[in-house]
């Protein structure tokens, strides 16, 4: 793998050297910290849910970049020959994972907010459509699937 | 194969195929399925229990894929002790479950209460549903946390370990969800909390990998162990994914100051999941923290800031624990930090680890033990108060929940003198007490023991009080707990009130042999006391000492 020279335009940093992989490695780094730093600073749940993902992409990033290192060094079996085959294993079923965990956020934030919208109406006058009581029955089809 | 091999992987199939099985199936056929599989799976758990005491490890690479793609299964003393306490009080509280479908839920039934068919749209309806006790979706959410239960504690490579986490952590979210309205917020913040965890601990494996160039438990840890006995050895990613994974299983387990989520998440979940939440799901997270600081990382000295910290995490635990559960008036809430307390002391051993040398109180008699014998009763201390706890709390959370459903509430005050109408549920309550509190012939009093014997012989004083200090707080905040309950109403004339009971109280599960399942729990706690030194014997097979 060719070694890049990155210069961070960062001012005050100055040129400094990276290869690609570590360039990749503080790139993923970089997006989960602000992913979670979002997702503990809010209070709004798909926010939250959103940033929840950000999160995850980082980590898969810099397992990523691992890979690509680990095949670099020559440490693993799939060593020399782009990147290493059970770390991109990793990645693939922590991808699945992100899928299911989003789904299953994704519910309960439509039920949770499905229950603000009927009763918020409720509490001040009688309105003729009272929110969408529909979410909890789609929704529980939807956890069915889980 | 053998028959203990195929148990093995049975274990961990059975309960998903029942999960899997059990959704095609109607809430009848469900309990009965879920009691045949909470059967098989004590019966299948029996066998790796007995091959594991003879003294033998048992390995399987499913499907003949040998590693690093095969999956492989690996069961030593601590896996089958912890699978063993899963299977327990899996068994237990399933029966319980089936016995009382009430207590597995609330869910939202549309227009009248005549109609059972929760499927159809209602856009309109006013009010928009019924709520009714029970919940079906229990049972395919439930076997399949226990398949992920068990895979984690089978599991003989990382990143399988980290497959099970996650199964075991959406399905608890989704088992806390059953709860209805009032639940869906904690079962939400459950779901963040549980799955950043598990994001930090997939960096922190992937880090690990990076260095060894393996997954697999034992392997990683003999590269390591090699690595660290080089001169020029640079284990800062080593330090680093150790951080990493101890944070991410720190967040899983509620150890202070990050327990915040577990309060609601555990006290508002139904009756029967309460119990399987603190009992075992946080025992899985505690148990790949055993794996990765034992097996993986071995005695580094680079990790001697890391285990002080967690450490004092656990000692913060404990007080802020107990003194916050001295503070509640309802008995979920109070059972809950009830455990944020004793998850400290799970945490307590980890100095001990790097500094086992039998330095102190030289010659004097029953004080010194060797090298091995430090960690090996650190360890069996820890397991001991781990498994002790599960079978308390299970049985501590199952009674509570209980009484919640009889008289619709958990207000410590509004239940005084229920223990008059309802004996058996408060004297597996007092049970579990004495388990949890650790008084002599409890497994909770061989964990502390053990523990506090091998902390005097490393010259870790600091250990014993804080093991004094947990002890009596325990038994102030338990107390609180049950004696109002023993205590009779002071005009002895007037029934118990029933405030705005949610079931009927002449509902006949409420008062039939459901009640005898917490008490079943509750007495294996006291008994289980006489394991102390079998456990020990057992924590031998496979240790990396």
């Amino acid at each position: 793998m060719m070694p890049l020279s990155v210069a961070l335009g960062l001012a005050g940093v100055g040129a400094i050297d990276l290869s690609q992989v570590q360039w990749y490695l503080l790139l993923g780094t970089a997006i989960a910290v602000i992913g979670m730093v979002r997702m503990l600073l809010t209070r709004d749940l798909v926010a939250r849910l959103i940033a929840l993902n950000v999160t995850g992409i980082g980590s898969l990033m810099l397992i990523l970049a691992l890979a690509a290192r680990t095949a670099e060094s020559g440490d693993a079996a799939g060593a020399g020959d782009g990147t290493d085959p059970v770390l991109s294993a990793l990645v693939i079923t922590g991808l699945v994972i992100t899928v299911a965990f989003t789904g299953l956020g994704a519910v309960l934030i439509r039920r949770i907010e499905g229950v603000q919208d009927v009763e918020g109406p409720e509490d001040t006058k009688d309105s003729g459509d009272a929110g969408d009581s529909g979410h909890f029955n789609g929704s529980k089809d939807a956890e069915a699937e889980e | 194969m053998s028959l203990t091999l195929f148990c093995l992987g049975a274990v961990v199939l059975v309960p998903l195929l029942a999960s899997a099985l059990s959704v095609l199936l109607g809430s009848v056929a469900r309990r009965v399925l879920g009691v045949i599989t909470s059967a098989a799976v004590l019966g299948l758990s029996t066998p790796i229990l007995v091959q594991v005491t003879s003294g033998q490890t048992l390995e399987l690479a499913l499907g003949g894929f040998e590693s690093p793609l095969g999956i492989t299964l690996r069961a030593d003393g601590l896996s089958a002790l912890f699978l063993a306490m899963t299977a327990v009080v899996g068994a237990v509280v399933s029966c319980y479950a089936a016995a009382r479908p009430a207590s597995t839920g609330k869910r939202l039934v549309p227009g009248t209460p005549d109609r059972d068919a929760d499927k159809q749209h209602h856009r309109h309806t006013e009010p928009p549903g019924v709520w009714r006790a029970g919940h079906a979706g229990f049972w395919p959410l439930w076997l399949g946390c226990w398949s992920g239960l068990n895979a984690v504690f089978l599991s003989g490579d990382l990143f399988n370990t980290y497959v099970g986490l996650e199964l075991v952590g959406l399905t608890a979210v989704a088992l806390v969800a059953l709860g209805g309205r009032d639940a869906w917020p904690a079962a939400l913040r459950y779901l963040f909390i549980a799955v950043l965890g598990s994001l930090l601990f997939l960096i922190g494996v992937a880090l690990i990998y990076s260095v060894t160039g393996t997954l697999d438990i034992i392997d990683s840890g003999e590269i390591i162990t090699g690595l660290a006995a080089e001169d020029d050895a640079d284990l800062a990613a080593v330090v680093l994914a150790l951080c990493l994974i101890s944070l991410g299983l720190a967040l899983k387990v509620a150890l202070v100051p990050l327990h915040r989520w577990l309060i609601p998440a555990h006290s508002s979940a139904p009756s029967a999941v309460s119990p399987l939440l603190s009992a075992l799901v946080i025992k899985a997270a505690l148990f790949v923290l055993l794996r990765v600081w034992l097996w993986v990382a071995g005695p580094l000295p680079e990790l001697a800031i890391l285990a002080w910290v967690l450490a004092g995490m656990g000692a913060a635990a404990i007080l802020v624990g107990s003194v916050m559960a001295l503070r509640q008036t309802r008995l979920k809430p109070l059972i809950a930090y009830s455990t944020v307390a004793q998850v400290g002391y799970w945490f307590l051993l980890l100095p001990l680890l790097l500094d086992p040398e039998t330095s102190a109180l030289e010659g004097q008699p029953g004080t010194t033990l060797d090298d091995g014998a430090v960690l090996a009763g650190a360890l069996s201390g820890t397991v001991a108060l781990a498994l002790g706890h599960g079978l308390a709390k299970a049985s501590l959370f199952l009674s509570a929940g209980h009484l919640k459903d009889l008289y619709g509430t958990d207000e410590i005050a509004d239940l005084r003198g229920a223990g008059r109408a309802h004996p058996m549920l408060v004297m597996s309550m007092g049970l579990s007490a004495v388990g949890l509190i650790g008084l002599p012939l409890s497994l909770g009093f061989s964990g502390k023991w053990l523990l506090a014997t091998s902390a005097v012989a490393a010259g870790h004083y600091w250990m014993l009080v804080v093991l004094v200090a947990g002890t009596l707080f325990s038994a102030a905040y338990l107390l609180k707990a049950v004696a109002p309950l023993l205590v009779m109403s002071e005009d002895d004339q007037t029934e118990l009130t029933l405030p705005q009971a949610q079931t009927r109280p002449e509902d006949p599960t409420l008062t039939g042999k459901a009640q005898l399942a917490p008490f079943v729990l509750g007495l294996l706690t006291v008994l289980t006391g006489f394991l102390g030194v079998w456990l020990t014997g057992v924590l031998e097979v496979g240790a990396p000492w």
